[in-house]
């Protein structure tokens, strides 16, 4: 359902439509849905003030004002009920996860915050002047950008959205927000690896946890070095004459032994396997380390 | 993540590993027996090499292309002996660098060496970085195993 289209048609039942849509597209229970309704009366009746200034703007700039009506519809919202709006929007996110990687989205989560950006800037200057040409204007400017990266504008916010919601005194701007993005996927990837390096767990400070994974890393590279020179010495007393032997079996039987270790418990193997003094002198000393 | 875990799906890597593997050793052991057995420094040093190159390789094409460290290893593989001319000249640059530069920030050089370490780690951003070194890690590990319970077999 278009939006767009039936807001163009200027009459009153519209914003209802545009409220039944948002209804449709998050099937679950909004203990907001007056606030939602009255607010689009307010903007309906302010819409159709407008609409005469607009008969004769082409296509694009109505759909931008449809996108900017719901948006603006939104940041009213959350003005209006400050606190449990933003409670329920929340749990709107949060709830449509699912739903948005079933819907087609032509925005991304940068987009988005370019959005919620510009919700402010709009609110912003709504609240300065109530002069319907400049309002006009505003949206035009924003419509225009909006129209271009989403036609839905009221489609649930990706995934990466919801992990980026500024708090109270954050910055909003789409840099900051992009940052703290990183941030967070970093943090997350740093919290899979203390899980996968044995040991880590406890150490606090990105710091030692970088210094833990580079000495687990390099133990690893260090043990694979002396097994290959354990191979290389058992290898050339192996018989040539050996070379059938059932590798199948010989995979399962490495697959027993081994795969019980294998995974985010998996012991420290390089203080087992410690190599006697004199391989140890060869490695040490004898050959650069192969990275 | 579940897809990462799926992608990884340890044992049908650890068995692809394992085959290949096996295999390289059983060619460097004939190449081996071909040619004349000598015991000396240079010759265990030079056999030792190929088996780590063999294991390497073998990891990283049961990895296949798909991962970011897998490829750069692969490449740095066939490209062997430019690639170490490479990295030579790049390390003494970048020693040069940092002399000059002096950056007393400890943790980036911590993500230096381990840029340093995860194979194709000096070109990723440190998002990637982090992700590639936890699939390497779960390679390397499993890279081990294999190893060892390979010589465990052989010398029993």
């Amino acid at each position: 359902m278009d939006p767009s289209s039936l807001i163009n048609e200027g009459s009153f039942p519209s914003a209802n439509a545009s409220s039944y849509s948002l209804a449709e597209i998050w099937p679950f229970p909004l203990n907001c849905g007056g606030g939602v309704s009255e607010s689009g009366g307010v903007l309906e009746l302010r819409r159709s003030h407008l609409g005469q200034n607009l008969d004769g703007v082409a296509e694009t700039t109505r759909k931008g004002n449809g996108i900017r009506d719901v948006s603006v519809d939104e940041s009213t919202l959350t003005e209006h009920s400050g606190r449990s709006a933003g409670v329920g929007r929340k749990r709107r996110d949060a709830a449509s996860e699912d739903e948005s990687s079933k819907l087609v989205s032509t925005s991304s989560g940068n987009d988005q915050n370019g959005c919620n950006g510009k919700r402010l800037e709009i609110s912003g200057s709504r609240d300065e002047n109530s002069d319907p040409k400049a309002e006009v204007e505003a949206s035009l400017g924003v419509g225009n950008k909006s129209a271009e990266k989403s036609i839905q504008p009221s489609e649930p916010p990706k995934q990466d959205f919801i992990h980026v919601r500024a708090r109270r005194g954050q910055a909003t701007d789409s840099h900051s927000l992009a940052e703290r993005a990183r941030r967070e996927k970093i943090s997350e990837r740093m919290k899979i690896l203390q899980d996968l390096v044995p040991g880590c767990n406890k150490i606090i400070g990105k710091a030692l946890v970088l210094d833990e994974i580079i000495n687990y890393i390099q133990s690893l590279q260090r043990q694979v070095e002396f097994l290959s020179m354990k191979l290389e010495a058992v290898n050339s007393r192996m018989d040539p004459s050996n070379e059938g032997f059932p590798s199948k079996d010989f995979g399962a039987q490495t697959f027993d032994t081994a795969g019980l270790a294998f995974g985010s418990q998996a012991t420290r193997e390089y203080g087992q396997g410690s190599p006697p003094e004199w391989l140890h002198m060869q490695v040490g000393g004898g050959f650069e380390r192969a990275t | 993540m579940a897809v990462h875990r799926l992608s990884l799906n340890p044992s049908s890597y650890k068995t692809r590993f394992t085959q290949r593997f096996l295999r390289a050793l059983m060619k460097i052991n004939k190449n081996k027996n071909r040619s004349s057995t000598s015991s000396s420094f240079q010759e265990i040093r030079r056999g030792r090499r190929r088996i780590k190159i063999a294991a390497d390789g073998s990891m990283a094409s049961a990895v296949g292309s798909k991962r970011a460290w897998s490829r750069a290893m692969l490449y740095k593989l066939r490209t062997r002996t430019r690639h170490q001319a490479w990295v030579r000249k790049i390390s003494t640059a970048a020693k040069r660098k940092r002399d000059v530069g002096n950056k007393p920030e400890e943790e980036l050089s911590r993500t230096d060496d381990l840029r340093r370490l995860v194979p194709g780690g000096e070109a990723m951003d440190f998002c990637s970085l982090l992700e590639e070194t936890a699939h390497y890690i779960k390679c390397l590990t499993t890279q081990a195993h294999v190893m060892q319970s390979i010589a465990d077999f052989y010398s029993t």
